[in-house]
């Protein structure tokens, strides 16, 4: 037993091997929607009333006399006139945002932006904290909260707009602050119209991206064309650097040669290496060659971030270092190098302006729209409206979906839109998990049985 | 009975999963994905017998063999599925191998295949005590709590989370029990772990008779510890040949 203890805490002559650091690039943004996720399931549970109670709860309270709650009656007309409008607006507002961005208008760009995301926090903020106050029955007099309101919304807004000037997590907090404040608003529309609101979104963004008339591929053409930024909302993970891990601004001004490779490089060089051996002929190694040579500041200008830097000049700059430094750093690695995904703005009239659609910045640091995260938690918080059971369901469905997503990024490295596949598998899954899935296991629960 | 009353029974459930999680998963963020991809995975092998036994259901209460047939078919599944996930990951296995290569690191080692098992297993056992228990779990969080006929001793959602646990166990360190035993092709392990889902799974039927969970319950958290035992000393050994074969190498 001796020898057996000395045996199992690891060899230590193995280094750190490939495992240690493989994915996490990709946890890294897995935690953020998450949370997000868990945080709209919480507050959705702690205030709407439940749209149509599921066969267990019904039980319990058709067995305590309890009454259940009715189903909201909206019909399926309406919901997909909702729908229909709500795009036709989304499509509207893009073109014009594509528009403004051609005649070069950014201050009254970001100046909507602000505005916006301000307006989310204050109003939207202040709706959920009067809800939660009266439901927890929290004292707190109305003084107090109209000092303290105005102030917490300016300074998320702040946060958020401005990542340059404050702590990077508390920047990523007040993005997930506002893609919660937002789920949560939508979560509040009739069932039959969120769903259809959801599929219509996901159609949408496959059209908009992909089809060359799309509102969002114009605009990612004039981007790239001018090799300026799309000032918008977007979450980005925290760039993976064993070294520099703690400086977050390090990746900025200069980057690291023969650093991380991240999984997103991974999955696609595998692919590649596959497809290689199984088509006979090496045509990836060609393509990543034409991408060094010929593409560099096409390339990398599109790479820097996006995360809405107010500060132009600063982010010019750091651009202008970044680019010599990218080329070494490609040579260096040598290897599957994917090509900057743009983002896709999407603006959703009314409401604040944001980026849909993933994509890597230069250091390899996933992106992710606020858009996306928004969805996401509305399919979540949706099901959770009916039972916990599809939440786990939808949950794992729309993972799923991201990491697929990531896979094809990889794969054909060019623009993708985050939203179909998720929002797919979560549909499907919701729809498999309440008709099949949730009478099997109640049946086999019930009765104490499990295997 | 209270928000303290369902933590405590989701606590109970899964516990040990996030202790598995925050110590040894969530350090390396493969696993993280590993676990999630292999929930996911459960969670379609579920779905898939679900949608099987759909039209059979619902079950008159009176016939246990309908319940027992629903059991073998559902475990026999599993236990097929389970071979189709060790394909896929010898695939990755593959794949990753060939990464390191690429990037002149050090290989998969023993350790980390076998974290990568655990993983795997963490998530087997999470999907199953994750929706058969603490979907069920949300009545406990208001004010009453709930029995049923046949268990009157204990609540509903006690029993419910004590074999949440035992599975969550079982499924954990089978996983990596089988997977020594189709990387070893070692027979005798290989039957070992099918042998132990089915017996556990049919002692749960003792559940049908009337007290029977007072019975069924113990049984099977004792079941879970033999898996555990089980579990450590193919790990011990098989640790301590490497260790050995790499002395001789060295």
């Amino acid at each position: 037993m001796a020898d057996a203890a000395a045996a199992v805490p690891g060899d230590p002559r193995d280094g750190p091997t490939v495992l240690d650091s493989l994915g996490e690039d990709i946890t890294r943004i897995v935690y953020p929607v998450t949370t997000c996720m868990l945080l709209v399931v919480l507050l959705v549970s702690l205030l709407s009333s439940p749209s149509a109670p599921s066969p267990l709860a019904a039980s319990i309270a058709a067995t305590t006399g309890g009454g259940g709650v009715s189903g909201g009656g909206d019909d399926i007309p309406t919901a997909l006139v909702t729908a229909l409008t709500f795009v036709v607006a989304v499509t509207a507002a893009t073109f014009l945002l594509a528009l403004l961005f051609y005649l070069r208008c950014t201050p009254c760009l970001r100046a909507y932006l602000g505005f916006s995301a301000l307006s989310v926090l204050l109003v939207l903020g202040g709706q959920v904290a009067l809800l939660l106050l009266s439901r927890l029955r929290l004292p707190l007099d109305a003084v107090s909260f109209a000092l303290l309101l105005p102030n917490a919304a300016g300074a998320l807004a702040l946060a958020a707009l401005a990542p340059a000037s404050v702590p990077i997590a508390l920047h990523q907090a007040a993005l997930v602050a506002i893609a919660v404040l937002t789920a949560f608003w939508f979560t509040l529309l009739p069932e039959w119209t969120t769903w259809a609101l959801l599929v219509a979104m996901a159609i949408y963004d496959l059209a908009a991206v992909l089809l060359p008339g799309g509102p969002l591929r114009v605009l990612l053409r004039l981007a790239i064309e001018r090799n300026e930024e799309i000032p918008a909302l977007v979450y980005e993970a925290r760039p993976v650097d064993p070294r520099h891990g703690r400086n977050w601004r390090l990746w900025r001004e200069g980057g690291q040669p023969g650093a991380s490779s991240t999984t997103v490089e991974v999955i696609g060089e595998v692919l590649g290496r596959n497809l290689d051996c199984n088509s006979g002929y090496s045509s990836s190694p060609q393509v990543h060659e034409v991408a060094t040579s010929a593409g560099d500041a096409n390339n990398s200008r599109p790479r820097a971030t996006l995360a809405a830097a107010l500060s132009s000049a600063d982010s010019s700059i750091a651009q202008a270092e970044e680019v010599p430094v990218l080329q070494e750093h490609r040579v260096a690695v040598a290897e599957m190098r994917v090509p900057l995904i743009q983002p896709h703005p999407e603006r959703y009239g009314e409401e604040e302006e944001d980026e849909d659609g993933i994509g890597l910045s230069s250091s390899g640091a996933i992106k992710l729209g606020l858009g996306d995260f928004i969805f996401y938690s509305v399919l979540v918080g949706r099901a959770a409206m009916y039972d916990y059971m599809t939440v786990y369901a939808c949950y794992l469905a729309i993972i799923a979906g991201l990491g697929i997503t990531l896979l094809l990024l990889a794969f054909f490295r060019k623009a993708l839109p985050a939203l179909p596949v998720s929002i797919t598998l979560g549909v499907v899954f919701y729809v498999l998990t309440r008709t099949l899935l949730e009478e099997f296991v109640v049946q086999c629960s019930t009765n104490l049985l499990m295997f | 009975m209270t928000v303290a009353a369902g933590l405590g029974y989701a606590l109970i459930a899964l516990g040990p999963a996030f202790s598995l999680f925050a110590g040894v998963v969530a350090r390396k963020p493969f696993l993280v994905l590993t676990l999630l991809s292999s929930t996911l995975f459960w969670l379609i092998s579920l779905i898939v017998l679900s949608g099987i036994w759909r039209g059979f259901l619902p079950i008159k209460s009176g016939t246990w063999w309908a319940y027992a047939i629903l059991i073998i078919t559902s475990v026999a599944l599993q236990e097929g599925t389970r071979l189709v996930f060790w394909r896929l990951y010898k695939k990755m296995e593959e794949m990753l191998d060939a990464f390191a290569d690429r990037i002149s690191k050090p290989r998969l080692s023993l350790t980390d295949k076998m974290l990568i098992s655990l993983a795997g297993g963490l998530g087997h056992g999470v999907a199953h005590a994750v929706f058969f228990c603490l979907s069920l779990l949300t009545p406990a969080f208001g004010r009453a709590t709930f029995y049923v006929e046949r268990c009157s001793k204990m609540p509903f959602f006690l029993a419910s989370a004590l074999i949440a646990l035992g599975f969550l166990v079982i499924h954990t360190f089978s996983m990596i029990i089988a997977f020594n035993a189709y990387d070893e092709k070692k027979k005798c392990d290989q039957i070992v772990v099918p042998v132990v889902h089915l017996a556990a799974a049919v002692m749960t039927l003792v559940n049908l008779a009337p007290g029977g969970c007072l019975i069924g319950t113990p049984l099977l958290l004792v079941m879970a510890a033999l898996t555990l035992q089980y579990c450590w000393r193919v790990a011990c050994r098989r640790l301590t040949e490497h260790q050995h074969r790499q002395l001789n190498n060295n």
